[in-house]
């Protein structure tokens, strides 16, 4: 009974030494002065270019070539829009989409391979349907998995490679 | 003085534990166990998980949409599809397995899973063809009578496996000249929808074997308004919606099938400004009519953007009876899957494309639960 009694005590007496009401008020001051020196170091505004550019380029979902893509984008998996992550196999059978390139305003046939033999990469999933159809026109189809013919059926991302410029 | 009244407390709290303490009798040995499944309820709710993150490990997790608890689970293996027999008694599973977990000889197989033990009861090993797609209705179906089982293949050459769930054999299988799925009908029939928006029909022998085959005029324009894949069961059949959400039904009840005359979900005004959208894009409860769809407001290319609001509808009237705003931000994103129990008290279940399950008063609207992580991929939801 005693003993817990000092004990607890003890430590309160101790958490009182290791504190008090000036070195509060001083880590608070210390919180505010760094705060309000942030906005004045200098920030590396190259960075910030590059990372605009990242957010619409091929490992961001709205890149153009992903209009009709639906998977987990190679670019990063360790391949890239048009290479397969090492130790991986490309299927050879594909669906087909048509993209509008903001940067020329054609209109570009591109080839949605999957990536097989790994399970799935599960970064950058990126699900998007432009003129994708289902099933029963499976040129179109972004459902299937197109790995079904390789000698390893598993899916690991997908890429989207150009075939060539659209017809109108 | 304070700090004395508290130390005298805490010292009273101290001894007064320490005397129930020692008059409490302690805990009895426990036993190991395995939960048997309580017999099924009305609002059994399986939960269809791809596991697209890590997609070699897809599930089925069996949910009581009334104890808002998990029941069980069911192994899935990579990109299956699932359905349930007429009697509801069983679970099959259609899926792959590779023989080093993620690689090796690639094993499609069907599974049986008895529903009233979540016990997988027998196999049968399928050629290494079959569909690895998004789920649907139209995978992996049973005749009406139960006597066989379809399975549907995609090399990308189509046909489909007729089997013998009894027996647990392969009897044969269709060549299905491009058209895709395996939609049931009847004792005997099989329909599968083609590129043109025909729908070609084998009927079958009692031995599984083809006996005549049929093909219908076009029900629909691929181009012009495609029809999702994902049916609903209607009475007679399945309706299917377009993505401008035109209802095309199809009664499978003869020999032919017949299509009804289409209606739509939307008005004038609304058509092609609001859209059904979903990877499950609707759900019937078949007594009381009421057909419940995933809606959202997008253009072309959005069709599995999933449900801002759920819109009901009366299939008798053909009329929209009611809108059903969804808290988008608390159910975690859109509603990419919804299903109805059929009892006269019905539920409505939704989920998200996170998983997260929403249930409601199928009747009234009423949110009564939100569940969160009912899986990774939840894209199909079937009732007993």
């Amino acid at each position: 009974m005693r003993s817990l009694d000092r004990l607890f005590e003890n430590s309160t007496r101790a958490l009182a030494r290791r504190s008090s009401r000036r070195s509060l008020l001083a880590g608070l001051g210390q919180l505010l002065t760094g705060a309000a020196l942030l906005p004045l170091l200098p920030v590396d505004r190259g960075s910030r270019a590059r990372a605009d550019e990242h957010k619409s380029g091929p490992e961001s979902c709205d890149y153009w070539k992903y209009c009709a893509i639906d998977g987990f984008l190679c670019s990063c998996c360790g391949g890239t829009s048009t290479s397969c992550p090492p130790g991986t196999q490309p299927s050879p059978i594909t669906w087909i989409g048509t993209c509008h390139n903001p940067a020329d305003r054609r209109d570009y046939i591109v080839s949605y391979n999957d990536c097989c033999g790994k399970t799935s990469c599960g970064s950058c999933e990126c699900n998007r349907n432009e003129r994708e159809k289902p099933m029963y026109r499976p040129s179109r189809n972004n459902d299937l998995n197109w790995c079904m013919a390789n000698a390893d059926s598993n899916y690991h991302c997908s890429v989207s490679v150009i075939l060539g410029v659209a017809e109108k | 003085m304070r700090s004395a009244y508290v130390r005298s407390a805490l010292w009273l709290c101290l001894l007064f534990s320490a005397h129930v303490l020692a008059d409490t009798a302690p805990l009895a040995p426990e036993h190991l166990t395995a939960q048997p499944l309580p017999p099924r309820g009305a609002h059994w709710l399986f939960v269809f998980d791809e596991a697209f993150d890590n997609e070699i490990d897809a599930r089925v997790r069996l949910f009581d949409g009334d104890s808002y608890h998990q029941l069980g689970q069911i192994d899935a293996g990579f990109s299956p599809s699932m359905n349930l027999s007429p009697d509801g008694t069983t679970t099959v599973v259609a899926t792959t397995y590779f023989a080093r977990g993620s690689r090796g000889t690639r094993t499609d197989v069907v599974e049986f899973t008895d529903n009233a033990t979540l016990a997988v009861t027998h196999e049968i090993v399928l050629p290494a063809k079959r569909a690895q797609t998004l789920p649907t209705l139209f995978n992996v179906a049973y005749s009406a009578d139960g006597h066989f089982v379809y399975a549907a293949y995609v090399t990308p050459a189509a046909s489909f496996g007729v089997l013998d769930p009894a027996h647990g054999t392969v009897l044969s299988e269709i060549d299905t000249a491009g058209c895709v799925l395996v939609i049931p009908s009847g004792p005997n029939r099989v329909s599968s929808m083609c590129e043109s928006g025909r729908l070609l029909t084998v009927t079958l022998d009692a031995q599984g074997h083809e006996a005549a085959r049929t093909m219908s005029e076009p029900f629909f324009d691929p181009d012009k308004d495609p029809v999702f894949v994902q049916g609903i069961q209607t009475p007679q059949g399945y309706a299917f919606l377009s993505f401008l959400g035109e209802v095309h039904e199809i009664d499978l009840s003869g020999p032919q099938p017949a299509f009804a005359p289409t209606w739509s979900l939307v008005s004038a005004a609304e058509r092609g400004q609001w859209r059904p959208g979903a990877e499950q894009v609707g759900a019937l409860h078949r007594t009381l009519g009421r057909l419940y769809v995933p809606m959202h407001k997008g253009g072309e290319g959005t069709h599995k953007d999933g449900g801002t609001e759920i819109w009901v509808f009366d299939t008798t009237r053909h009329e929209r009876i009611a809108r059903w705003p969804l808290q988008v931000a608390n159910l975690g994103g859109p509603v990419v899957t919804v299903q109805v129990s059929q009892d006269p008290a019905p539920l409505l279940f939704t989920a998200t494309g996170k998983g997260t399950l929403a249930v409601f008063d199928a009747l009234t609207g009423h949110l009564k639960h939100v569940e969160q992580h009912v899986g990774q991929t939840p894209w199909m939801m079937m009732t007993p």
